[in-house]
């Protein structure tokens, strides 16, 4: 077993007895829960809006769904995937009655080639204006590309969380890249081994 | 808007998707802020401290809204069988009637009569009892007895 299973394993075996304390009256005991997700679902709230003050209020409202819908939490699936659902719920509703303020994706800036002087500053904007696309996609879309590319997920942790099949899921990744594609056809290319995260067998890759 | 059109090839597309697949994996992780776990314990501990909800009487409510539905289905049924004037109904009528008198047996004048009389003196004995237990309600004293 790896590092990553074993502190999974950990991971989970606190959450299963912390939530059975908190169901037993110990509210004290929400606490570990609280420790253990909020960096998870602060930046997952973060991917949904890019408004740090609002993922915060967005991942606040969502623990304290999960405070009072715990006993509702049926153990067929990891506590993970029921609280990741349950906060893509939460950040759904909450952009749906307060949208961000995004451009659509055609008026999003393309990122200007690399300028020899500024490579990092340059690639950093780069990478930002892609990932505020993100933002700018239909939220069929946006959310597969949110989760896919969010904590350690895959096709069937995404797929899972979502409540979609895992075709549907992969089908909507693919359309949403063509979009971003479409929207950067001159991404400069890097150079150097990096990790990449492939679609077809949802681990993660060296390249 | 100067949106670019390409017609990329194979490999060209590839390329610009494991571009986007690396942007958008290598993003980098946001800490939350110190008081943030603080703050959500405060909001559960001043939930927990509430006292728990009242749960819906659905016990004293069922019979309630039966009998209700009951006498809201059966004025309709005769509003629209004696096709009250100045209702509007006239139209809904015939055609509600026809439906709701070709299933039934043939039944004659006195039987019919009998159900009519039934059904006002079963609508009325629900309303006398809703108003009995609105009373007791009001009063403080839930319940049949």
């Amino acid at each position: 077993m790896n590092i990553a299973t074993s502190a999974g394993n950990n991971r989970a075996d606190a959450d299963l007895a912390d939530v059975a304390r908190v169901l037993a009256g110990d509210a004290q005991a929400f606490e570990g829960i609280v420790r253990r997700w909020q960096g998870p679902l602060v930046n997952m709230a973060w991917r949904y809006c890019r408004d740090r003050g609002r993922a915060e209020d967005m991942a606040q409202e969502a623990f304290m769904r999960a405070w009072r819908g715990l006993s509702l939490w049926r153990r067929e699936s990891s506590f993970s995937t029921w609280l990741f659902a349950l906060a893509a719920n939460v950040y759904r509703t909450e952009l749906k009655r307060f949208p961000t303020e995004t451009l659509p994706l055609e008026a999003a800036p393309e990122p200007a080639g690399l300028a020899t002087q500024h490579n990092e500053l340059a690639a950093q904007l780069s990478h930002d204006a892609v990932r505020r696309a993100v933002l700018a996609l239909p939220l069929r879309y946006r959310e597969p590309v949110i989760l896919f590319y969010f904590h350690e997920m895959d096709v069937a942790a995404a797929s899972r969380t979502l409540g979609m099949p895992e075709g549907t899921l992969k089908a909507r990744l693919s359309r949403a890249r063509a979009l971003l594609r479409q929207r950067f056809p001159r991404l400069e290319e890097e150079r150097g081994a990096r990790k990449v995260f492939t679609l077809e067998s949802g681990k993660e890759a060296a390249r | 808007m100067n949106r670019v059109k390409t017609n990329l090839s194979e490999a060209e597309r590839a390329r610009i998707d494991t571009e986007i697949e690396v942007i958008l994996a290598g993003e980098e992780e946001l800490m939350p802020s110190s008081g943030f776990a603080a703050s959500v314990m405060d909001r559960v501990r001043q939930e927990a401290a509430l006292p728990a909800p009242i749960p819906f009487p659905w016990m004293k409510a069922i019979p309630i809204l039966l009998l209700a539905g009951g006498g809201i289905i059966w004025s309709a049924v005769e509003l629209v069988r004696l096709r009250v004037p100045g209702l509007g109904l006239t139209a809904l009528g015939q055609s509600a009637q026809s439906w709701l008198t070709t299933p039934l047996p043939p039944l004659s004048t006195v039987q019919v009569r009998s159900l009519e009389q039934a059904g006002w003196v079963a609508l009325a004995l629900g309303i006398s009892l809703f108003s009995w237990l609105l009373s007791r309600q009001l009063a403080g004293r839930g319940g049949l007895l």
